[in-house]
């Protein structure tokens, strides 16, 4: 390679900053004037269609003319231009669109409620000492260990079943995979007609609680309001067992069965206190993803060698001893990235709250209590800071992602 | 007081054209609120007439995410003309942070506002001396439904003290029945029945309505014995056995909109599943299929009852407010004809319409429905009296209005009357 000569460097500066830097602002401009204009002039409809005809053809001006600029440099340099030019556009959308509201929510955290004034780290006391917001890390918490755990866990086992399936496996797996269509927002009022309740005369609507007071309990008859033969059926009876709002209950204390428990024993102390609501929304993602999960297991496993599989099975190992001794080290890489995927996904977990409880009764989550503070406590700082917790809480899996990409293309 | 509908307009084309406005034919007014479904057909029939008569297009669009999204709206500078908040504490908010035009810049007489819709209202969407919030619709909520036909059959009559009330609960209790219907669930809200029984007791004991906006101002705390007092007469309510059907279990758990159903439902015999019902006008459209073809004819309404017999008789609502944007001459027109008595005559004739006018000059007779009638009758001699009073969580402080007043009454409803003093406790803390 011969050496650059002054006057190229020099030429080749000035052609990337012309074509980089200039010519870009330049068509920046002349459209953002040319479409203001164009704003007043015609009609919204039309300037629908105009901006879809104009724009496209814009951009493939900008590339056009940063390309005819960067012909005029010194060949060698070209190569490396014309990459920069097709990288920066895409890296200035995303430092728009990505990077600047980050560092604008970050700066924002750190204001009051209307961002006027300073208030050093007071908001991030706040998140840590409300204990409204102690109770929403705590259900964070609780989503991220159980759901993420449980849809890895039941995956792998339906995706391991389902691998053993002489037929109808395609039919199986296609039934599982189902709930993933349902939007989230779908899912939870399926759900919410689940654990509906009504007040006790009522006819129950909610299946579990239709099953609940149909139950015949010491000797008497209960009915869910039945009219069979014009005699009226229904659950009044005290003996009856009554309707639950599952959606409400923040402990066991409605559910008879902890009626002897004794409160004051460490683990039964637990058991009555657990959240059931929150539980029972859980049961709502872990009944979307699971199929997904183990779809992707399935296919992993599918993907491992008959060899090795029969192998171990000459050599007398197990069923069991098959799955943890091949099966999972074999797709190690795939649970993590459904774990990872799972953990990204609870983290953001929120048309669910909004739709079934929108946080009431201690069920909220950190991305529905970001809004609330947003809209209905106008606190901007509060909200901010909601959103970079949980930024913070996604920040270590995106650098573990990046850094087992670094691994895997290294290897 | 009540002009023909022509002459109004006829009266507010030449005011304009005197101004030298020129001719509005044509211009396009926007709205938005958080009025959907049939209360959005009616408001943009509510403007008909005066698009005919003005040539100003009126669009009105509803969204019931709509407090989200006025303030991403404002925050963009991206607005319409003018904002319909389901509550003046909004208005304030927006005004404070200098989003609004001042009435008076957009040419209301402002002396002949507070006349037609009382100092009291007016008073809600003033910031530092200025009005900037226009009154619209108010709804009452100082009402306890109950069917006649069922007190009649049992000889109860309707208790016009709350004394009268619970002697008669306790007959109900007596006859194997339960007197009160009470559900207080509501998705992200739940608590704020619990919340209006209190405003409801508040304006009743005490010093009435001055007691009352001492109390919404913070200037008696939370926990003081006269918001104490009222405390303990909800948790009589609520915590008396078998006066709400259901037990608390049923007031937690039951959604707002269902709680009057056991009303509607007879058991095996014939007794109604509870037999009052305090809950605001809106109601009705939460009511069975049957029941809402009826609305006000067969379950009817009777005053919230007195509690002092020395205060006046005062009413406990809410309303709508709005706010406008810009003066442009189109949203003066518009602003203005919002204000006048006619605003609401094409609302009020329609079938199924819910929504009041808190024009006091209002002219009742047109309401479709007559328990409209009724409550707006209501409404105009409260706001004349000077003893309407606005649903006091609204105009609290969010974090106490819509966050721990409302959360304090859902654990006042489940731990008992014990817990009194540590639900009003938690909500003077809280104060901001």
């Amino acid at each position: 390679m011969k050496q650059q000569t002054q006057q190229e460097k020099l030429k080749t500066i000035g052609i990337s900053f012309l074509a980089l830097g200039f010519f870009p602002l330049i068509w920046f401009l002349f459209q953002a004037i040319l479409f203001r204009e164009l704003t007043e002039l015609i009609s919204r409809n039309l300037l629908v269609v105009f901006a879809l005809i104009i724009g496209s053809t814009f951009v493939f001006l900008l590339f056009w003319g940063m390309d005819k600029i960067i012909k005029l440099s010194p060949k060698d340099n070209r190569e490396s231009l014309e990459a920069r030019m097709f990288a920066g556009p895409s890296l200035f959308m995303i430092s728009l669109f990505l990077f600047y509201p980050a560092i604008r929510t970050l700066y924002i955290s750190f204001k009051d409620r209307y961002s006027n004034d300073f208030v050093g780290f007071e908001n991030y006391k706040w998140a840590f000492s409300d204990p409204e917001m102690l109770v929403t890390i705590r259900n964070q918490i609780i989503w991220l260990v159980f759901v993420v755990s449980l849809v890895l866990f039941i995956g792998l086992i339906v995706g391991w079943l389902s691998d053993r399936l002489n037929k109808g496996e395609a039919f199986f797996k296609s039934i599982v995979f189902m709930p993933m269509a349902i939007s989230a927002v779908g899912a939870s009022a399926i759900f919410k007609f689940i654990y509906e309740y009504r007040p006790p005369p009522l006819t129950q609507i909610g299946i579990i609680n239709g099953i609940r007071v149909s139950v015949d309990r010491l000797g008497t008859q209960c009915m869910n309001n039945r009219v069979i033969d014009g005699v009226f059926n229904g659950f009044g009876d005290p003996n009856c067992l009554k309707p639950i709002g599952w959606l409400q209950q923040r402990d066991l204390t409605n559910l008879p069965f902890t009626e002897n428990l004794n409160p004051d024993g460490f683990l039964s102390s637990i058991l009555i206190n657990l959240p059931v609501n929150t539980m029972l929304l859980m049961v709502i993602m872990i009944w979307m993803f699971t199929g997904f999960a183990a779809v992707v297991f399935s296919a992993g496993i599918k993907a491992i060698p008959t060899e090795i599989m029969e192998a171990g099975q000459i050599d007398g190992a197990s069923e069991l001893r098959v799955f943890r001794s091949i099966v999972i080290p074999y797709i190690k890489s795939t649970i993590i990235v459904v774990g990872t995927y799972m953990v990204v996904t609870v983290l953001k977990a929120f048309d669910i709250i909004y739709v079934s409880t929108r946080g009431d009764l201690e069920t909220n989550l950190l991305a529905v209590k970001m809004l609330d503070e947003f809209s209905k406590y106008r606190n901007f700082g509060r909200s901010a800071t909601v959103a970079v917790l949980i930024f913070v809480c996604v920040l270590p899996i995106i650098v573990g992602t990046a850094l087992r990409e670094r691994e895997n293309t290294q290897s | 007081m009540k002009k023909p509908l022509l002459v109004s307009f006829l009266l507010l084309t030449l005011i304009l054209g005197a101004c030298g406005g020129g001719s509005l034919e044509g211009e396009e007014v926007t709205i938005t609120g958080a009025l959907i479904g049939s209360d959005q057909d009616g408001f943009r029939a509510a403007f008909e007439d005066f698009t005919a008569e003005t040539g100003i297009i009126v669009s009105y669009q509803g969204s019931d995410n709509f407090e989200q999204e006025i303030q991403i709206q404002m925050e963009s500078g991206d607005t319409p003309d003018f904002a319909l908040w389901p509550q003046p504490g909004a208005v304030v908010d927006a005004a404070t942070r200098g989003y609004l035009t001042p009435l008076e810049d957009l040419g209301i007489d402002l002396d002949q506002y507070q006349n037609d819709f009382s100092s009291y209202l007016v008073g809600l969407g003033v910031v530092d001396g200025v009005i900037y919030g226009g009154a619209n619709a108010a709804n009452l909520k100082s009402i306890v439904w109950y069917q006649p036909a069922e007190f009649d059959a049992r000889g109860y009559t309707v208790p016009a003290t709350w004394d009268e009330m619970i002697a008669l609960a306790d007959q109900i209790v007596a006859d194997g029945m339960n007197p009160f219907c009470f559900g207080m669930y509501s998705n992200g809200a739940s608590g704020w029945l619990a919340t209006d029984w209190m405003e409801d007791i508040m304006l009743r004991t005490g010093d009435g309505v001055d007691s009352y906006d001492k109390w919404v101002s913070h200037d008696i705390p939370f926990n003081d014995p006269m918001v104490k007092n009222a405390a303990t007469l909800l948790s009589q309510i609520m915590h008396t056995e078998n006066y709400v059907v259901g037990g608390t279990d049923a007031i937690v758990s039951t959604y707002f909109g269902n709680a009057q159903d056991p009303m509607f439902s007879k058991d095996a015999n014939g007794n109604p599943g509870c037999f009052m019902h305090r809950q605001a006008s809106f109601i009705t459209g939460f009511w069975p299929e049957g029941e809402q073809a009826g609305a006000g004819s067969i379950t009817t309404v009777f005053p919230f009852p007195s509690i002092d017999p020395s205060l006046p008789a005062a009413a406990l609502g809410g309303g709508d407010m709005w706010g406008a944007f810009n003066d442009r001459d189109a949203t003066k027109a518009v602003a203005e004809f919002m204000l006048s008595a006619e605003f609401y005559n094409n609302v009020a004739i329609r079938d199924g319409n819910a929504r009041l006018s808190a024009h006091t000059g209002f002219d009742t007779s047109l309401y479709a429905s007559p328990i409209n009638k009724i409550l707006g009758d209501t409404i105009a001699a409260a706001l004349s009296a000077n003893s309407f009073r606005f649903d006091a969580s609204d105009l609290m402080p969010p974090e106490v209005g819509a966050g721990s007043f409302w959360k304090e009454m859902m654990n006042l409803a489940v731990e008992g009357p014990g817990y009194i003093d540590t639900a009003l406790d938690t909500v003077e803390k809280s104060w901001p």
